[in-house]
């Protein structure tokens, strides 16, 4: 190709322009330069032109001169005024000293993409471009429309990890420069953020370069199963039977009064063709969870107000989740299909793999919380869905307007008991203590007025009941102890959080000890921290396999701080609160027992 | 040490992403009873261990709570035993509750 320009060019000043009038016109500027120097610049302008798509280079119809210059700032590469491109001197000599039997010569590779980067700001200022103010560039970048703002964006991006040059978060006119300069030159580009490579390629046609194949599987660092440590996931979307809208109901506290606003990925069980059958696949299904990463000893309305906790994506096993709301909140939750076909599915698991790879935003409890982070990922990954109409900074609004758009299929409600049998419902556990209780003082005569009274009872006087009833009471009373149990441990978490509050208060070292502890757990809400180096966007296959190196690491450091913590806690808790809690554990105990003696017995 | 040991604690108990409990640490204890932790147990167990608290709801409301852990639960076990396919609901939520 580089040879065809060559023998295209014309003598004098104007350097290379090709044949076709579509080609841009990229003149050099030969003042001070030798002819060594002049006749590199020249191979340099064929060898950027000649990556230009087609309709990119009919863009750049204006000729503009490249000029090379010493006097620029430290740092600073190019600048383009007025059609004039100057870029680095150093740039040439590098260019100048590169070994062309090397393909990836870095020094080539500074000077190409210098001046693409330059060639993309004409294009972008000229009259046929515009390219970064395209509003669809800008969801996909990171400058979202902002709630209660009448449609302004945001000033800042915050999609500052695994970023290939943090330059690109500057504006939207230097994303647009640094992407293209990725887009041209880097074949994986289209791995590593193939929804802007499908942008740029329907905008200005396909780079040329070869085409890669990329692993469709999406690298995702989840929480771990059995509530500690973390796991790597390769989530394949195609793997994925649907997606839901999963809503934890709003209860009285201020910071879930409108509720907890999520999204479950339908996943089917290895071997199971994805489909309605894999509804019940629950131990494989997925949650993401935009979430203030922050531990609820803390909170503060104020900073959530404005914006002091970082808002990230989490992924939860289903499982986790159920028990955390229903078991442990005692709040229940709807999970609602959203009437997706498996492409929408797949942009939808490619924008959620972006933000959970790169997105490091702030959370505040109005104008960016879980609502407004569901909505923008629904937004950003599916622009057919008209997502103005559906914008609401609240979960149980942006629900309703899922529903009105059609979106949200709530006839899955239409049937209670069907509801719940599928998953579509997982009840609060305390919808059932009062029928629970019923059922276990129809057989034996316990001493407490009712369900709450029951909970509350030292454990030590329900344990003598526990192990008198048939199936049917202890299989009632199992459900109520393991509630009590968690009722325990909830008062000696409220415990060790004063005593925190009070022995930590003016001691800088426990929050200091706590942040270090806390890098650990970061990895969860932002992979990006286990892999530093070079890499940027979606990990690909070299740096997968340090990745689940890395994980295991810290999977293995998490679940050893876990391992004695338990005791360690009880050991703070005052003797009456670590003896009831004790005496619940061992009731649970019993009762498990027993209930598994008489369920093994034959039916009458 | 002691203010390590407590902010570690803490750490523990109240991480979102992390069950935000201390039912994930007592080793013992964690699911209705169960002692086997989920870690160790190949997938089928998973899913029936799982269902444990369905099951009792299950039995306890005489088949009127009818979860989904539960519904998963008693698919795993037809789809994989066949003398279960041949037991009501009710047999097989009591074999989930005798393991």
């Amino acid at each position: 190709m580089r040879g065809r320009f060559r023998a295209l060019c014309l003598s004098g000043l104007l350097a290379c322009a090709a044949a076709a009038a579509a080609q841009p016109r990229v003149a050099v500027d030969g003042e001070g330069l030798s002819p060594a120097e002049l006749a590199a610049s020249r191979d340099l302008v064929a060898a950027a032109t000649s990556r230009l798509p087609p309709r990119l280079a009919a863009g750049l119809d204006r000729e503009v001169v490249l000029r090379w210059r010493d006097d620029l700032p430290e740092r600073v590469h190019g600048r383009t005024r007025n059609g004039r491109i100057g870029l680095d001197r150093r740039l040439l000599a590098g260019w100048m000293a590169r070994d062309r039997a090397d393909d990836h010569d870095p020094r080539a590779r500074a000077a190409l993409a210098a001046l693409l980067h330059e060639l993309a700001h004409v294009l972008d200022r000229s009259p046929a471009g515009g390219l970064s103010r395209d509003p669809r560039l800008l969801d996909l970048a990171g400058w979202p429309v902002r709630p209660l703002r009448l449609g302004l964006r945001t000033g800042r991006n915050d999609f500052r990890d695994r970023s290939p040059d943090p330059y690109e978060l500057a504006s939207p006119a230097e994303f647009l420069a640094v992407n293209l300069e990725h887009f041209l030159l880097d074949p994986a580009y289209a791995c590593r953020r193939p929804a802007l490579h499908r942008h740029f390629v329907a905008r200005l046609g396909a780079p040329r370069l070869p085409e890669v194949d990329c692993d469709d599987a999406l690298p995702l660092v989840a929480a771990g199963e059995a509530g500690a440590g973390l796991q790597l996931l390769a989530l394949d979307p195609a793997r994925v039977a649907g997606v839901d809208y999963l809503l934890a109901e709003p209860d009285a506290s201020p910071m879930s009064r409108w509720g907890h606003g999520m999204l479950r990925l339908v996943v089917c069980a290895p071997g199971r063709a994805p489909g309605p059958d894999c509804r019940l696949d629950l131990e494989h299904h997925l949650v993401l969870s935009f979430r203030a990463f922050v531990d609820d000893l803390q909170v503060s309305n104020w900073r959530g107000l404005t914006g002091g906790y970082p808002s990230r994506l989490f992924v939860l096993p289903l499982a986790q989740v159920v028990d955390e709301y229903t078991r442990i909140e005692l709040r229940g939750l709807r999970s609602v299909p959203l009437r997706l076909g498996p492409d929408q599915v797949a942009r939808l698991l490619e924008r959620a793999a972006r933000v959970h790879w790169s997105y490091d935003g702030r959370y505040r409890f109005v104008t960016s919380n879980c609502a407004v982070e569901a909505w923008k990922l629904l937004n950003d990954a599916l622009p057919g869905l008209d997502g103005q109409r559906m914008r609401s900074i609240t979960p149980t609004g942006l629900l309703r307007r899922l529903e009105r758009a059609g979106i949200a299929d709530a006839s899955v409600f239409g049937d209670e008991a069907e509801a719940l049998r599928l998953g579509h419902r997982f009840d609060s556990l305390a919808r059932h203590f009062g029928q629970m209780y019923a059922v276990a003082s129809a057989e034996l005569a316990l001493p407490a007025r009712n369900a709450d009274a029951w909970l509350r009872l030292d454990p030590a006087v329900r344990g003598e009941w526990l192990v008198r009833g048939g199936l049917r009471a202890t299989a009632a009373l199992l459900v109520l102890e393991e509630a009590a149990l968690r009722q325990e441990q909830a008062r000696a978490r409220e415990t060790l959080r004063r005593r925190y509050r009070r022995d930590g208060e003016g001691d800088g070292t426990v929050e200091a000890l706590l942040q270090a502890l806390w890098s650990d757990g970061a990895g969860a809400g932002r992979p990006a921290v286990l892999l530093p180096g070079p890499g940027y966007g979606l990990p690909q296959e070299a740096e997968r396999e340090l990745l689940a190196t890395r994980v295991a690491e810290v999977d293995a450091r998490l679940r050893a701080a876990h391992a004695g913590l338990y005791e360690t806690a009880l050991a703070w808790l005052p003797e009456r609160q670590r003896r009831r809690l004790r005496d619940a554990e061992g009731n649970l105990e019993r009762i498990g027992e027993r209930l598994r003696a008489l369920a093994a017995e034959a039916p009458d | 040490m002691k203010r390590l040991l407590l902010a570690a604690a803490l750490l523990a108990c109240t991480a979102p992403a992390w069950a935000g409990s201390f039912a994930g640490t007592t080793g013992g204890a964690t699911s209705a009873g169960t002692s086997a932790s989920s870690g160790s147990s190949s997938g089928d167990d998973k899913v029936v261990l799982a269902a444990r608290d369905d099951a009792a709801l299950f039995v306890a409301s005489d088949g009127a709570i009818r979860g989904a852990r539960l519904e998963a639960a008693l698919r795993q076990l037809r789809e994989h035993d066949a003398a279960a396919r041949g037991a009501s609901d009710l047999d097989l939520a009591r074999a989930i509750l005798a393991r």
